[in-house]
């Protein structure tokens, strides 16, 4: 009972030691002397990150898109409703499905490229031999790595809506005869930028920050070897993914009205 | 733990002269394990001084203290006079740049050619403008013998071009101490000779003090002008290579002499061979 008891307040003391490093690491990362001439690999990263992971999200906005419009149709057509098709996928495009499967997506693709890499270079002594030169790591790998992060996640996530909302008008209009008319309009008329488009904004920043900090941490933290760097990918995929899905349900319940 | 008498061979020709770097009464400790226990050692200026030991004792550690990377629990970490621990990140910053290290895997940043991996710690430290730095990086690449691979990458490199383009960099900015963190491990004999050859090079041609950690007992005699041995924390043999080997310690004997047993066991501790057999049949 004891001993249970123990294990139980060691295992809470290594978590908020784990926390500890990991707001460190953020903390230093980017508050501490944020340098201008850090600016061309920040770039460097929004491209290894943002932009080698377009293709993806194109694809899978394009699918479920596509797959949105023919489950919509089906639901709306018994209620005569299916000119509020464009309306209905727009929406939840845009305020859930987009910032949510693409930070999904994001974790699984360039949250553990991130992992992998920072532990790599951790395992090869490459971060130690930049300290030795005199150079911080915090300030050349992770904090553009952070930088880029949020910065690309946004963008991602509006592209997922936007090819989304495209595949939708293809399945719908083109192929399932919705007037094209009603489909384009009712969208028009009912989707908003302060209430809706914002607000999933604002859900995909925080994705970005969320599933970059862990990615960066895990790979910072990780075990200098390779069984060591696996578990800190898997990690890294797992903890951002229910991150994603349990901060979602939170920013929901706090920027829209119950 | 039973005090150990060790006979040490004073270096006598340098007692007048400050040491470069001095270490004394170190203890350091990771998690649990108590990692040196009040080790003390001299490194003299301008010498080539191997440290070796059983594996794990720390000897990488050592390095680490020197240049900053972790701190002693207590004892003091003296390089040029100056108190390692207890300098500030900027004072610590210019310190390192007279200090180079060379790591077990060469550690060439992969993401960066053999050109800007040389070119990195020089513009690092210093505003020298581009045509400069080019000059530099190559008489530096020139001394390893790797100017025609300027353009490569470090996944296009054998292992002991990359270390040698490791060294290149170690010394792009003419640093007063190298450090060598098993130069010799898993190199070709081609390969092992080129290193110790640019070892030797650089401490007579440039009066570098160089510190070899290594396991090589006979490539680290042959270049080293002095030997500590450290096991278990503290040093427990120290001299020049000749009178290493006539030591009487024990546990010198056994690491100089590769014996598989001696005052490190052979065997893990374990119950009794004979009880252990008849309680598995029984």
């Amino acid at each position: 009972m004891i001993s249970n008891l123990r294990r139980l307040g060691q295992f809470g003391l290594e978590l908020i030691e784990v926390l500890g490093r990991a707001g460190t690491i953020w903390w230093m990362a980017i508050v501490r002397r944020p340098k201008a001439s850090n600016i061309p690999l920040v770039i460097k990263q929004i491209y290894q990150l943002g932009v080698l992971s377009v293709l993806i999200i194109v694809l899978s906005g394009f699918s479920i898109g596509a797959v949105l419009a023919l489950q919509g149709y089906n639901q709306l057509v018994k209620y005569g409703s299916e000119s509020a098709l464009g309306l209905g996928v727009a929406l939840v495009l845009v305020m859930e499905i987009g910032p949510v499967v693409s930070g999904l997506l994001f974790a699984g693709r360039a949250g553990s490229a991130v992992t992998a890499e920072i532990g790599l270079m951790k395992a090869t002594e490459q971060l130690s031999s930049m300290e030795m030169i005199g150079v911080d790591p915090l300030h050349r790998i992770v904090a553009p790595r952070l930088w880029a992060g949020f910065i690309t996640m946004p963008i991602l996530a509006l592209m997922f809506s936007v090819v989304g909302i495209w595949g939708s008008s293809l399945i719908g209009v083109d192929w399932l005869g919705v007037y094209e008319g009603a489909f384009w309009s009712a969208m028009q008329a009912g989707v908003e930028f302060d209430s809706h488009v914002l607000k999933g904004i604002i859900k995909s920043i925080a994705f970005g920050l969320v599933v970059t900090w862990i990615a960066v941490f895990q790979g910072y933290d990780a075990e200098p070897t390779s069984q060591g760097i696996a578990a800190a990918t898997t990690r890294t995929v797992v903890y951002s993914s229910v991150s994603v899905l349990v901060l979602d349900f939170f920013l929901t319940l706090l920027m829209f009205d119950f | 733990m039973a005090k150990v008498m060790v006979a040490f061979t004073p270096m006598k020709e340098t007692s007048e002269i400050k040491p470069h770097i001095s270490i004394s009464e170190v203890v350091f400790r990771r998690g649990q394990r108590r990692i040196f226990d009040r080790i003390s050692l001299d490194i003299p200026v301008g010498k080539i001084v191997a440290l070796m030991g059983p594996s794990g004792t720390g000897k990488t550690t050592l390095l680490r203290l020197i240049g900053g990377q972790v701190s002693p629990e207590s004892g003091k970490v003296l390089v040029e006079d100056h108190s390692i621990p207890d300098l500030s990140r900027n004072e610590l910053f210019e310190v390192r740049k007279s200090m180079g290290m060379l790591f077990q895997s060469g550690a060439l940043f992969t993401d960066l050619s053999v050109f800007e991996n040389v070119a990195f710690p020089i513009r690092i430290h210093t505003d020298l403008p581009e045509d400069m730095i080019r000059d530099l990086v190559l008489l530096k690449l020139e001394s390893v013998g790797l100017r025609g691979a300027s353009k490569m990458f470090p996944s296009e490199l054998s292992g002991g071009m990359n270390r040698r383009v490791a060294l290149a960099r170690a010394i792009a900015l003419d640093p007063r101490l190298i450090m060598y963190d098993e130069p010799f491990a898993g190199l070709d004999p081609i390969a092992m000779g080129v290193i110790v050859q640019l070892i030797k090079k650089l401490n007579t041609v440039y009066g570098m003090t160089s510190i070899i950690v290594s396991h090589d007992i006979k490539e680290a005699a042959s270049i080293a002008d002095y030997i500590y041995i450290i096991s278990d924390g503290v040093v427990i043999g120290a001299g020049t290579p000749d009178n290493l080997f006539e030591q009487q310690s024990p546990r010198v004997r056994q690491f100089i002499q590769g014996m598989p047993d001696g005052p490190v066991p052979f065997h893990f501790p374990a119950l009794d061979y004979a009880e252990e057999l008849l309680g598995v049949n029984k």
